[in-house]
């Protein structure tokens, strides 16, 4: 009798959700296996990469991440163009920093006509990450629907809080929401049920499970992802059967480990390698625990990440 | 029993009612909408109905207003079935009909459906009484009194060691000498051994009762039966009060019960307060069934194991310590004069015994109430108080847990939740149009406040007209007068103030809703883990068993549609009321339940819940409306879906 390798049987599949429009529109999802096992299912939409810009100049960066970017960083339209045309980016990310209540609390139409002014701009998708205030969110995300309407954005963190508002707006204006929940199975399924019940449909949805970096939390972040998986193609669990997001960029350059200079710490070694590493290694996991979009900042780590997809496949 | 035959215009549906029917209880039974918000106290004047013809009585308050007596407009609370009769709901409480076809599934089970019977049993009890009649010619040869006694009654009971009490000594001359040697003894008989406990007078056999207590925490029950050895009639219940435990001035739950020990007097002040409940019990028992106190001849208690422990006065802090053991399990016969109770001075105290630091006599008591240790097949026992208690029981094994509900299904952390007495809205229906409830109280007076059925039935119906979404918050869009943010919180009016006792509105807040979904989703996922652990599916188990003094009743089609009660078909359901209290009562009543709680014990094997990593995800999955994974609620999302086209 030959021998035959055991192949686990998957009964549920990830929904396929699409991002933009136009012919640079992207699909992920719709995978029938675990990640990369293409031996034992399907995997018809490689992972996709955003690359991070903020709507305002960042003043707390590292002298190496803004390296890149150093000439388009005061300008949001340039800088997500220079993503595009040099580094080659297929997704934007937008990170409306200024509009936190918390930080510079910027008016929100003035935010609103940064992302416009983005939107108008590029021709791939864009992604539109909120500030993670419930309030702001539920006003500031619903006028950024408004005036992306035809972009087919998605727009996100949406919480159990402000799922109602932003649910609606992007029923509305045909835009794909990035349901967010602090990494729980439960919590995660219950806010995808409630925008199912809200009327959002099922190809319009994202799970973001909340990220940690390597070494803050990474493993549990990795543990609950693997889960989601699990539940999503072995258990029919279709309340869980959708592509992943992870906002990676902003937990990696936030941790010690890419602030410390080699001076500062000798044993660390070289700054801009290790944090460059520490993005990339912090992707990579995220992957091969299931997710679909990663957000990341750094263009040589996201070099990195698109080399071992295509080495995975 | 005479029925009849009501039929309900415009609708055109006719129901049974038993005579003398209050016709308010039978619309909500049967799940006819009739406004009512006064609680059936008669007082809101919103249940009015048109009595088109037949046979019904009116016996209102003085202070009912009076109805046009023209157009035949009665109360529907104050009106009581005498005959068949057709009645038409007036438009201000008309919904239409799909909406009442959606809500047929009725299936509210009264208390103590589910528990063996008393007179079912043949009393065969542990304390009994013997009449004795001494021969006076005998007497001449100068034996003693009691040898004369123990020699009449070796012959009765051969190879057995008896002894006398003390008391029960010094009773003997004149119980022999004053009746022409005609007496009474009360037998204590425990394995190969017999105490003579009493002396009375004269042949009083015919006058044997039985105490049985249920000490809860917040609660103590306790019952009058008789246990005469009467094989036509059986055991009869000849009364039952229920007072608060006294220990309650000392603290709400369990733990703070036992902080308090560790003050100076703190063990003797709580086993005093106790004591002193149960003596007032005993006392008004009395009152109430003319019997007298020396013919009580035994008492059987059960409670948590904290509560066991206090009653007799040892030392339970060490229950709250690492690695939490208590002091016993199986705890000693005490005499009633140890721990100062009003009984004969060497009346037995029983107590049943406990399987584990948090579960204790009073699961035990449930447990055998429900015969789940004679029960084929997979039974589930589930206990819905403070620390809810689950039990599962196969072919001779049991596996209990305790968790953590808190006191939310009976009232406690609930702004206007209350205790299961008189004047707590215990049965509510809301209209899925208007959102205008109808409601019922316990004794029919004015609502003071909600209990745990009560708020079983609010939370299954706010859900289920749309009021709730599945994650337990108010839909801010729906525009009613009752739905209104105060104070930063969402609440729902459920009684406007005119109509409740206390003047003030009573309503429902997210914050309530809020504690309700944590009790039910930690007794839930308490049994999801018990039978996860077992390898075992709710489909597979034949019966669940439901105590608890949340009510006097449980819905369980509401409890499902909540995610209290696992989505299995109704008639798998049954409802115990106080199993604690009837199985204390069966164990008085005979020596076969003193046995089967020590079989019970020892079958019963505990599982620490707080050791089990997947109690905290079951609990998250369990924190939404009826629950987070729908296959585990098939019939209730089909029920729930139904409604929603």
């Amino acid at each position: 009798m030959p021998f035959e390798i055991p192949k686990i049987k998957y009964t549920g599949r990830i929904k396929e959700v699409t991002i933009g429009s136009g012919n640079k529109a992207i699909k992920v999802g719709g995978e029938s296996c675990f990640p990369f096992y293409t031996f034992e299912g399907e995997m018809p939409n490689l992972p996709k990469i955003a690359f991070e810009v903020w709507d305002s100049e960042p003043h707390d960066w590292q002298n190496w991440a803004k390296e890149p970017y150093i000439d388009v960083l005061h300008d949001p339209v340039l800088w997500a163009k220079k993503c595009i045309d040099v580094f080659g980016a297929e997704m934007i990310a937008l990170q409306l920093i200024s509009a936190d209540p918390n930080g510079a609390d910027r008016h929100i139409e003035e935010v609103v006509r940064v992302v416009k002014d983005v939107a108008d701009a590029i021709d791939c998708p864009l992604i539109v990450w909120g500030t993670s205030n419930d309030e702001k969110d539920a006003i500031l995300l619903r006028r950024v629907a408004e005036v992306c309407e035809g972009k087919n954005i998605a727009i996100g963190p949406v919480s159990d809080k402000n799922y109602k508002q932003i649910g609606a707006s992007a029923i509305g204006y045909n835009h794909v929401v990035m349901a967010s929940t602090p990494i729980d199975v439960n919590l995660a399924k219950q806010l995808n049920i409630l925008l199912g019940n809200l009327g959002v449909k099922e190809e319009k949805i994202l799970m973001d499970p909340t990220s940690g970096a390597l070494g803050y939390g990474l493993e549990y972040t990795y543990s609950v992802m693997e889960r989601d998986r699990m539940a999503a193609l072995t258990q029919e669990d279709t309340k869980l059967q959708y592509p992943i997001i992870c906002n990676v960029a902003q937990e990696v350059w936030k941790t010690k480990e890419t602030r410390i200079t080699e001076k500062e710490d000798p044993k660390l070694g070289d700054e801009k390698k290790r944090s460059i590493l520490m993005e990339a290694i912090t992707a990579m996991t995220l992957l091969l625990a299931g997710a679909d979009i990663l957000i990341m900042r750094h263009p040589e780590s996201i070099k990195l990440i698109k080399d071992m997809i295509k080495e995975l496949i | 029993m005479k029925r009849h035959r009501i039929r309900f215009l415009p609708l055109d549906i006719v129901y049974t009612a038993e005579d003398e029917e209050n016709l308010l209880d039978l619309a909500l039974r049967v799940g006819v909408h009739i406004n009512a918000s006064c609680g059936g106290f008669g007082t809101c004047a919103r249940c009015r109905v048109k009595l088109i013809e037949g046979e019904i009585e009116f016996r209102g308050k003085n202070d009912t207003p009076r109805l046009d007596n023209r157009e035949n407009f009665i109360l529907a609370c104050q009106s009581y079935i005498k005959g068949d009769a057709t009645i038409e709901i007036p438009l201000e409480s008309r919904i239409d009909r799909t909406a009442l076809e959606a809500r047929k599934e009725l299936n509210v089970l009264p208390a103590s459906t589910g528990a063996i019977s008393l007179n079912a049993i043949d009393p065969d009890p542990m304390v009994f009484k013997k009449f004795i009649s001494l021969d006076p010619q005998g007497l001449r040869e100068n034996i003693d009194d009691l040898s004369s006694i123990l020699k009449t009654l070796e012959k009765d009971y051969p190879q057995t060691h008896i002894k006398v009490s003390l008391d029960a000594l010094k009773k003997l001359p004149f119980a022999l000498r004053s009746a022409n040697w005609q007496a009474t003894a009360t037998l204590f008989y425990q394995h190969d051994d017999i105490e003579i406990i009493n002396f009375e007078p004269e042949d009083t056999t015919e006058r044997q009762y039985a105490l049985a207590i249920d000490i809860g925490t917040t609660t103590v029950c306790g019952r009058i039966i008789d246990i005469k050895a009467d094989k036509k009639r059986g055991a009869r219940i000849l009364g039952e009060v229920s007072d608060y435990n006294a220990q309650i001035s000392y603290g709400d739950d369990v733990i703070t019960r036992i902080m308090h020990t560790k003050k100076k007097g703190g063990l003797k002040r709580l086993q005093d307060a106790v004591v002193q409940t149960i003596n007032s019990i005993i006392d008004e028992l009395i009152d109430n069934t003319h019997i007298s106190r020396e013919d009580i001849t035994l008492m059987v208690a059960a409670g948590n194991t904290t509560m066991t422990h206090l009653f007799i006065g040892v030392e339970p802090q060490y229950i709250m310590l690492e690695p939490y053991t208590p002091c016993f399990l199986f705890p000693p016969v005490v005499k009633a004069i140890e721990i100062g109770l009003r009984l004969n001075k060497d009346t037995p105290v029983f107590l049943i015994p406990c399987v584990a630091s948090y579960v204790g006599g009073d699961i035990v008591a449930g447990v055998m109430a429900a015969e789940l240790h004679k029960a084929d097949g997979f039974n589930l026992f589930i206990d819905i108080g403070t620390n809810g208690e689950i039990v599962l029981s196969g072919p001779s094994w049991m596996l209990c847990a305790s968790c953590s509900a808190g006191p939310a299904l009976e009232g406690g952390g609930i702004k206007h939740g209350m205790r299961a007495t008189k004047g707590a809205i215990e049965q509510i229906r809301i209209n899925p149009l208007t959102f205008e409830p109808a409601i019922l109280t316990i004794g029919h007076t004015k609502p003071s406040g909600i209990c745990g059925s009560g708020l079983i039935d609010l939370i299954a119906e706010m859900f289920s007209t749309g009021m709730l979404s599945q994650n337990g918050k108010i839909n801010r869009d729906l525009i009613s007068d009752r739905i209104r943010e105060k104070d930063g919180i969402w609440e729902y009016v459920l009684c406007h103030g005119e109509d409740t006792l206390t003047g003030k509105d009573i309503t429902i807040s997210e914050a309530d809703i809020d504690n309700i979904m944590r009790a039910k989703a930690a007794m839930f996922a308490g049994c999801k883990v018990l039978l996860d652990i077992s390898k075992i599916h709710f489909n597979e188990i034949d019966r669940v068993y439901i105590a608890g003094g949340f009510g006097h009743f449980i819905d369980p089609v509401k409890a499902q549609t909540i995610g209290l009660l696992p989505d299995m078909p109704v008639e798998k359901f049954k409802f115990i009321g106080n199993g604690s209290l009837q199985g204390a009562s069966l164990y008085a009543l005979s020596k076969e339940y003193v046995r089967a709680a020590e079989r019970i014990v020892k079958m019963m094997t505990n599982i620490d819940l707080s050791k089990h990593s997947s109690f905290m995800e079951e609990f998250m999955a369990a924190m939404f409306l009826p629950h987070t994974d729908e296959r585990l609620f098939p019939d209730t999302f089909k029920k729930l879906k139904k409604k929603d086209m």
